[in-house]
């Protein structure tokens, strides 16, 4: 069964009166488990597909399936609340909240569900332990790495336990050691706790990480090995 | 409320802004409280204003009596139910020294304490006080200001012309009342009567009557009684102007101006300047953060919720604006009356304290300031595309 599934998608923006059309007829099929690359030159839509994937964006026509829900479909409020329970977003640069410590930040998408301080907690540090940061808990944002911010931003895309994660370059601001542990992290999330991995990548050593790759060239996909 | 430490540590990110913010807004509040202090404490004595008394005063000015022979005149009208001579004194314990200044009036008693129940005094202080010429009441509060019980003596002596006689009055304390601010709201405890008949007698029977307190029977018939009093002394060299107690009362306020409009429009110009500096430290606040709020929202939070978000710390800010104001107000309204040159002009109101009602307006008023200037930069984070706002970074 697909995890994501997209047909014919179109994602066309509006400059004054010039369309740009950023993805044209798009097809893909994302097995439940994959982890796939999606690489391709700047400009080639791999972030807008990326945006689609997860649900901040919404194509123009086509349809967007993920984790069994038609995306496109969704109202606002609905399509954030899907986004709290099944996208776990990693961005190129991490993106933490400055005021607040690695375990709040982890914290965070926890706020949204029921569960009482106590769990919240409890959940926040076992998804930094998975990401080796349990030492770490208690600082900053500017009192850690750039390595150790994504892994604080990893722990934080899978503390809700989504079923899909979507990366955004996400060793694009690393050094190469950094980046190596960060998708080291990320295969183990793949193979060792089935997340399905969409991850956007300039990077060819990062793309040879996932099981698939996929190139995008002016808003058309095509198939890589 | 798992949210509000969210919104403390944003708060506390840049605390400069966010103390310099409170600080202002509770500049505002601290304002708002002492001029609508001082405003219901100008006006507070109205409320106690009877419709069922007139009062007669000199149709040219306060400062010319009346002559005696009035009051027969007036009592003899239908609908008249008593008629009371009544002088304020203006009687101070040491000459030209308004410190301890309180009101003190000369009233014909027998007359004039049946027309007013909300000065309650037991049976036996109204009996000494009606058998002794130079016997006084005095309000609870000006009692207890002065440490007075009932038997001491004190002086007073009148800055009026025609009630200096050379030497101060004595007085004898025989009776110390007190009221029912329920049954009766607006009642002055400060105030001090003593008889008539001492000040006519001690002036060599030269004075007149400042004003004739009057109570009708019915007073639907107050515009018409007054009409006939003053009609009784058309033709006279004293004419008089009769009105009712509360707009008698309401022309001393007038006196100083429409006080209530300058003082309520000092303040909402305040309200204004900082609605417009709260409203700039919050666009400022979630101009910076537009990141965090495109990732709040990536993360699942609703636009609703992050613009719950704005609004609660905004409000958050009002609120410590508020609280701080209030308390500021109430230490100065408390310190109002011991300040040179301002004391001396409040210490004779009856009724100077932060009320809870001022207090919860003041409040009020924070919070909607608050709200307020969180609203536009609330409704652009509802508004704002998560992708816009990424691609700005």
């Amino acid at each position: 069964m697909a995890m994501v599934e997209l047909q014919q998608v179109r994602r066309v923006y509006r400059r004054d009166t010039q369309e740009i059309t950023v993805l044209d007829g798009i097809d893909l099929s994302v097995p439940e488990g994959e982890f796939v690359a999606l690489m391709g030159p700047s400009g080639s839509g791999k972030t807008t597909l990326l945006n689609l994937i997860a649900g901040i964006d919404r194509p123009t026509s086509g349809s967007v399936r993920v984790a069994g829900t038609d995306v496109a479909q969704l109202s606002e409020s609905a399509l954030a609340r899907w986004r709290s329970r099944s996208i776990g977003f990693i961005f190129q640069f991490y993106n933490l909240i400055p005021v607040l410590t690695a375990v709040e930040n982890v914290e965070l998408p926890l706020l949204l569900t029921r569960l009482s301080r106590k769990d919240r907690r409890e959940r926040a540090v076992t998804a930094l332990k998975v990401v080796k940061l349990a030492d770490r808990a208690s600082h900053y944002p500017r009192q850690l790495s750039g390595g150790q911010e994504q892994r604080v931003a990893i722990a934080r895309a899978i503390v809700a336990d989504p079923k899909v994660l979507v990366a955004d370059e996400p060793t694009g601001d690393l050094d190469a050691r950094s980046a190596e542990e960060i998708l080291a992290l990320m295969e183990t999330l793949n193979r060792e706790f089935h997340k399905t991995i969409v991850m956007v990548t300039h990077d060819p050593r990062a793309s040879q990480r996932a099981h698939t790759q996929k190139h995008l060239d002016k808003g058309v996909l095509r198939e890589g090995a | 409320m798992k949210f509000l430490p969210y919104i403390l540590k944003h708060l506390r990110r840049s605390w400069v802004r966010t103390a310099s913010t409170v600080l202002a807004m509770s500049v505002c509040i601290f304002l708002f409280c002492t001029l609508r202090t001082f405003v219901e404490a100008v006006t507070w004595n109205l409320q106690s204003a009877k419709s069922s008394l007139l009062v007669s005063r000199h149709a040219v000015s306060l400062v010319f009596n009346l002559p005696l022979a009035y009051k027969e005149r007036i009592a003899a009208l239908p609908g008249v139910r008593g008629v009371a001579a009544t002088n304020w004194f203006g009687g101070t314990r040491r000459p030209n020294d308004f410190k301890d200044f309180f009101p003190n009036f000369a009233v014909q008693v027998e007359d004039y304490l049946p027309m007013h129940p909300e000065f309650i005094l037991p049976e036996d202080q109204r009996r000494a006080f009606l058998e002794d010429r130079r016997g006084c009441i005095v309000g609870r509060r000006t009692a207890e200001r002065f440490g007075w019980k009932i038997g001491d003596t004190f002086q007073l002596e009148s800055f009026i012309p025609p009630y200096r006689i050379g030497k101060p009055f004595e007085f004898v304390v025989r009776g110390i009342f007190d009221t029912d601010l329920a049954r009766f709201p607006g009642t002055d405890t400060t105030a001090m009567f003593f008889q008539w008949k001492y000040l006519y007698e001690a002036t060599g029977q030269r004075i007149g009557v400042g004003t004739y307190v009057t109570e009708i029977a019915d007073p639907s018939q107050a515009t018409a009684i007054s009409r006939a009093i003053d009609g009784l002394f058309d033709n006279s060299d004293a004419q008089t102007k009769t009105e009712t107690e509360a707009a008698f009362r309401a022309g001393f306020v007038s006196l100083a101006g429409n006080l209530a409009l300058l003082l309520n429009g000092i303040a909402l110009a305040v309200m204004f300047t900082i609605l417009l500096v709260t409203a700039n430290t919050m666009s400022m606040a979630t101009r910076e953060r537009r990141t965090e709020i495109a990732v709040l929202k990536t993360l699942g939070f609703s636009s609703g919720r992050v613009m719950g978000l704005i609004l609660a710390e905004s409000a958050f800010l009002g609120a410590c604006g508020g609280a701080v104001g209030i308390l500021l107000g109430s230490v100065m309204i408390r310190a109002l009356p011991s300040l040179p040159i301002i004391g001396d002009a409040v210490r004779g109101f009856p009724n100077l304290g932060l009320s809870a009602m001022i207090a919860a307006l003041g409040f009020g008023a924070a919070l909607l300031l608050g709200l307020l200037a969180g609203f536009v930069p609330s409704v652009l984070a509802y508004r704002s595309r998560i992708t816009d706002m990424l691609r700005q970074v």
